[in-house]
């Protein structure tokens, strides 16, 4: 009950006017950071944290905070809009999104994620409230054996997303894996494939290659077919979703903010796995498996789900242990430190009014960003009547700045194209560009875990350990029954 | 003869131009600062050191009047900053956020160069080692885990940020002087390691005091100082611990310049350095986390820095992080020379399999089985680039890229059979390459134009260029959107979040 009347003291403190703006301006500028690829919430929070020196230390958490989470949803406004996730963990949501917005329906896609985002957020927020203690120390038992294992479980929802490609699905997500090597080895400090150069000593970003291999690679595409005149949406008549689509959303919006919320709690999985493993769980739940990938609204709905309510997850460690899970939540760490604050379970005893606040705004903030993303969407559905042979050179531009602008490196626009190229090439031979996204996000996860493992319990430690051994053995499955099923279909149509 | 006359008045010019040049800098040294300065942050935000900078930025702010504006450059543990660094001119408008931990990491990738590439100008803070334990662990007592380590060598783990930094240093050092042995477990943040201690991982944690702060479960075993912290009455030091010789062993952080830096910025930074140590609100921050807050310049800087190298040169040498044992016969072809002419080699050998599907029945997958082979050539190359890593543990950094290699190829070879027999599959007919490859064209012109003439103009003729390529016609239009591109990335990009765009080396000449 005292849980209550804290989170009732919080919501009295943030529904004013100063926090309420607060808001409004954290939410906006996170939209915009998570949709301009290469603008990153962490780099928009420590944008800010000069500015939040003079603001009392509530104030300029409920701030951080409400850019965080619209940055998570702002990546997918590009990603359904013009197939350039903003975001790693929007990815997913344009498997769907991007085909529905081919087909001309962006307002669906749109209104979806959206909803399903903000959905989620809340639910994520709910269960960090009500659930916090045992879910952290569920994520300090998480041993590296098991880390690992989620790693390789991520990897095989890579079966289902290539389908009857599974084989080309594989080789992207492992040559993912192996340039995901490429720079100083994490664990001996050895540099690896580098060739004596050091730009490639941190290894190539993940933002540039998500730029070059999703934005740029489609656009040589549709280049190549020479198919920059049809106009294939009418924003005027644009169809939005009515609230009984919505409604029948609810499972699965529900299921994968669960979903979000568990993984989210892990250090450095985070969004991008949870929303991979999320809408691989829909698709083998779907009555409609085979529209997934060309314009599922549950497949939107589930990504999205997950990468919001993964925010909660996120917090989750950082507000109860103090450690954090993300370079955004990193920054988060920053901020309290500059306020003078120590994050950590005496937070919550020291200073509930901070800490009951912050989660009192990040309800709101959800409930904002539903109002924002509401009107924006409308705005922002725009964009897919530019003519192409505007959007196209515009695009470019955006990668161009958008990869510089990640590490400060020429570099990494240089590989951006690279990336473009490479991609461009391999979806004209049917390779999903995905899994190689999907590599390079779980590379390092998996790889420094894998040696940590063993380092601390020998090689028989992943089967030894219950806990991995369950999850090694689900992974299978997930890998096992999609090629089976695609066995089976094959066998029928012969 | 009238080529030599040429001469004397391009050389007369040029003498001129450098005795105006020399004016300008030394009028513009007098003036320091009359520019923002940029601290350039080696890690992202958030981060110690990141705090570090900018809350001296803003203590500094009350002493002088300079802009200083911080500039995270996180990559390579510091170098991709300290490379910034050297790129600029040794005019002092950078300034290096460093710490200890660089001059490990400058050991492990460059060597001393990199430590005399930059004039270390101040160390502002020493902020004590401790080992950290959990309380919730069967031993977390210092005595218990020195005895238990001796019984057990090589049995505990221990858990901190990366392999060859200062906290795994400053463990081996702890482990030579108790005559004891452990396993470092590292992890990509001081704070992952510190779950895992929390999670009863890890015996202890090499870390500092402050990151006990707020974590009733941690328990700081021993800490390296002279006496006890006051911050930490409770925290037991070394001395009292049986071991006198670690005393000293600390995190600095502090502030460096590029090298050739004119001694009068130096001044200039010494001067403000001392009055940012003087502050209260510094001090006062920075002493509640166990932090001695200590202005050190000059020479005794100069030799603590000296010092650590030897010490980071000696313990990496040791533990075999810097060195280059456990090579093979096949290392030979991952390195150097030889690596080329096998790349060399590869690639032909891939064009030649390419002219030769492209003559046989299995033309139509020609597209197909080249990108199989890359993928297999890209495997060859990774595979003897792996022989050339050191190999210091049962767990080398081969292993895990040798096992996606393993996997890789497999796989690869599975689907060019696939491929091979289904041959008859229809290529799908790229219609329209020349466009794509066109624009590919333009995009590379571009990049290469905006090294000379910047990130603005080249933009603004790509996009007019690119659009009038795909057959837009409306003049208007395509003007207002570069327009607006332009203003929209020079505000938000360049003015608000500090992305330092190219501005050109034509333009930066006349500037």
């Amino acid at each position: 009950m005292e849980l209550l009347a804290n989170l009732g003291n919080g919501l009295a403190y943030v529904i004013g006017v100063v926090p309420i703006l607060t808001i409004i301006l954290g939410v906006t500028m996170g939209i915009i950071a998570g949709a301009m690829p290469g603008l990153s919430p962490s780099m928009g929070v420590a944008l800010l944290v000069p500015f939040t020196y003079a603001m009392s230390p509530t104030l300029a958490l409920i701030l951080l905070v409400a850019i965080y989470i619209a940055a998570n949803y702002g990546g997918s406004i590009t990603a359904v809009t013009i197939n350039a996730p903003g975001t790693p963990s929007s990815v997913v949501t344009s498997f769907d999104g991007y085909p529905l917005t081919k087909r001309g329906k962006p307002g669906v896609a749109l209104g979806v994620s959206l909803v399903a985002s903000t959905i989620g957020g809340i639910l994520g927020t709910l269960i960090l409230i009500f659930f916090s203690g045992p879910l952290a120390k569920l994520a300090l038992k998480f041993h590296p054996a098991e880390y690992f294992a989620l790693a390789i479980f991520g990897l095989t929802t890579v079966a289902s997303l290539g389908g009857k490609n599974w084989m080309k699905a594989f080789i992207a997500a492992i040559f993912g894996l192996l340039i995901n090597t490429v720079g100083i080895d994490p664990i001996s400090g050895v540099s690896r494939f580098t060739f004596g150069q050091s730009f490639l000593y941190d290894g190539f970003a993940l933002i540039p290659a998500l730029i070059g291999l999703f934005a740029l690679s489609e656009i040589f595409k549709q280049l190549e077919g020479g198919q920059f005149d049809s106009q294939t949406v009418d924003s005027g008549k644009q169809k939005w979703p009515t609230i009984l689509e919505y409604w029948k959303l609810k499972l699965t919006i529900l299921r994968s903010s669960a979903i979000g919320t568990i993984i989210g709690i892990f250090p450095g999985a985070g969004a991008t796995i949870a929303a991979f493993i999320s809408y691989d769980v829909t698709k083998k739940l779907s009555k409609t498996p085979d529209e997934f990938g060309k314009g599922s609204v549950e497949g939107v709905a589930a990504a999205e789900g997950a990468n919001s309510s993964s925010v909660g997850g996120a917090l989750i460690p950082l507000l109860t242990l103090g450690i954090p899970g993300s370079a955004s939540t990193a920054v988060l760490i920053g901020a309290l430190m500059i306020h003078d604050l120590t994050p950590g379970p005496q937070l919550f005893i020291s200073n509930p009014d901070i800490i009951y606040g912050l989660l009192a705004s990040l309800l709101l903030a959800n409930v904002i960003l539903l109002g924002l993303g509401f009107f924006g969407s409308r705005l922002w559905i725009k964009v897919t009547i530019i003519p192409k042979r505007i959007l196209f050179p515009i695009i470019f531009a955006v990668s161009v700045i958008g990869s510089f602008a990640v590490r400060n490196s020429f570099f990494d626009v240089i590989a951006c194209l690279g990336f473009g190229v490479f991609g461009w090439i391999l979806k004209r031979y049917n390779y999903p560009v995905a899994p190689i996204v999907l590599g390079m996000v779980l590379g390092n996860i998996a790889e420094t875990n894998f040696i940590r493992a063993v380092m601390m319990g020998g090689w028989s430690v992943f089967f030894t350990r219950p806990g991995s051994f369950i999850m090694l053995l689900v992974a299978l499955v997930s890998f096992a029954v999609p090629l089976i099923q695609a066995r089976k279909e094959n066998f029928k149509t012969k | 003869m009238g080529k030599s006359i040429g001469t004397y008045y391009l050389n007369r010019f040029f003498k001129n131009l450098l005795i105006a040049v020399v004016l300008i800098s030394s009028f513009v040294q007098a003036n320091f600062p009359n520019k923002p300065i940029k601290i350039v942050v080696y890690t992202g935000p958030g981060g110690l050191i990141d705090i570090t900078a900018r809350k001296f930025a803003s203590v500094a702010d009350k002493y002088v009047d300079a802009t200083f504006v911080v500039e995270n450059k996180p990559g390579a543990g510091g170098i991709v900053a300290l490379k910034k660094v050297l790129q600029a001119p040794e005019d002092g408008y950078n300034l290096y956020a460093c710490t200890k931990s660089n001059i490990a990491k400058f050991i492990q990738v460059g060597g001393r160069d990199y430590v005399d590439a930059l004039h270390w100008t101040a160390m502002l803070m020493a902020d004590p080692e401790c080992v950290l334990t959990n309380v919730k662990n069967d031993i977390y007592k210092w005595n218990d885990i020195v005895n238990n380590a001796r019984q057990y060598p090589g049995k505990q783990n221990w858990v901190g940020p990366a392999t060859g930094g200062l906290d795994h240093v400053t463990a081996m050092k702890i482990w030579d002087e108790y005559g004891m042995s452990a396993k470092w477990i590292p992890y990509k943040s001081g704070g992952r390691a510190i779950a895992a201690l929390l999670g009863g991982q890890g015996v202890a944690y090499v870390g500092n005091p402050r990151d006990a702060l707020g974590k009733p479960d941690l328990f700081i075993a021993a800490v390296s100082s002279d006496e006890r912290l006051a911050a930490f009455p409770n925290a037991p030091t070394f001395a009292e611990l049986g071991v006198t010789a670690l005393n000293k062993e600390y995190m600095w952080r502090g502030f460096a310049l590029k090298a050739g830096t004119p001694p009068d910025v130096i001044e200039w930074y010494t001067d403000l350095f001392q009055q940012v140590t003087a502050d209260p609100d510094w001090k006062e921050f920075w002493e509640k986390g166990g932090i001695d807050v200590e202005f050190i310049g000059g020479d005794e800087f100069a030799d603590i820095v000296k010092q650590d190298v030897e010490t980071f040169e000696y313990y990496l040498t040791k533990s075999e992080i810097v060195s280059t044992s456990g090579k093979n016969g096949l290392s030979k072809y991952g390195e150097g020379t030889p690596l080329i002419l096998l790349t060399i080699g590869l690639i032909i050998v891939m064009v030649l399999c390419g002219y030769f599907i492209y003559k046989s029945t299995f033309a139509t997958t020609l597209g197909r089985i080249m990108v199989i082979e890359f993928f297999l050539i890209m495997s060859i190359i990774f595979y003897l680039q792996s022989f050339i890593f050191p190999v210091s543990s049962e767990v080398g950094p081969a292993v895990v890229p040798r096992l996606w290699i393993f996997t890789l190829v497999p796989l690869c070879i599975l689907l060019l059979i696939n491929t091979l027999r289904n041959k008859e599959g229809i290529e799908k007919a790229g219609t329209r390459i020349d466009i794509v490859l066109t624009f590919i064209g333009f995009l590379v012109i571009y990049l290469l134009m905006m090294h000379y003439i910047g990130y603005f103009l080249s933009t603004f003729i790509f996009l007019i260029t690119g659009m009038i390529y795909l057959g837009y016609k409306n003049k208007k239009v395509m003007i207002t959107t570069a327009t607006i591109w332009i203003m929209f990335s020079y505000f938000i990009f360049f003015k608000i979040l500090f992305v330092p765009l190219p501005i050109g080396k034509w333009f930066e000449m006349l500037f």
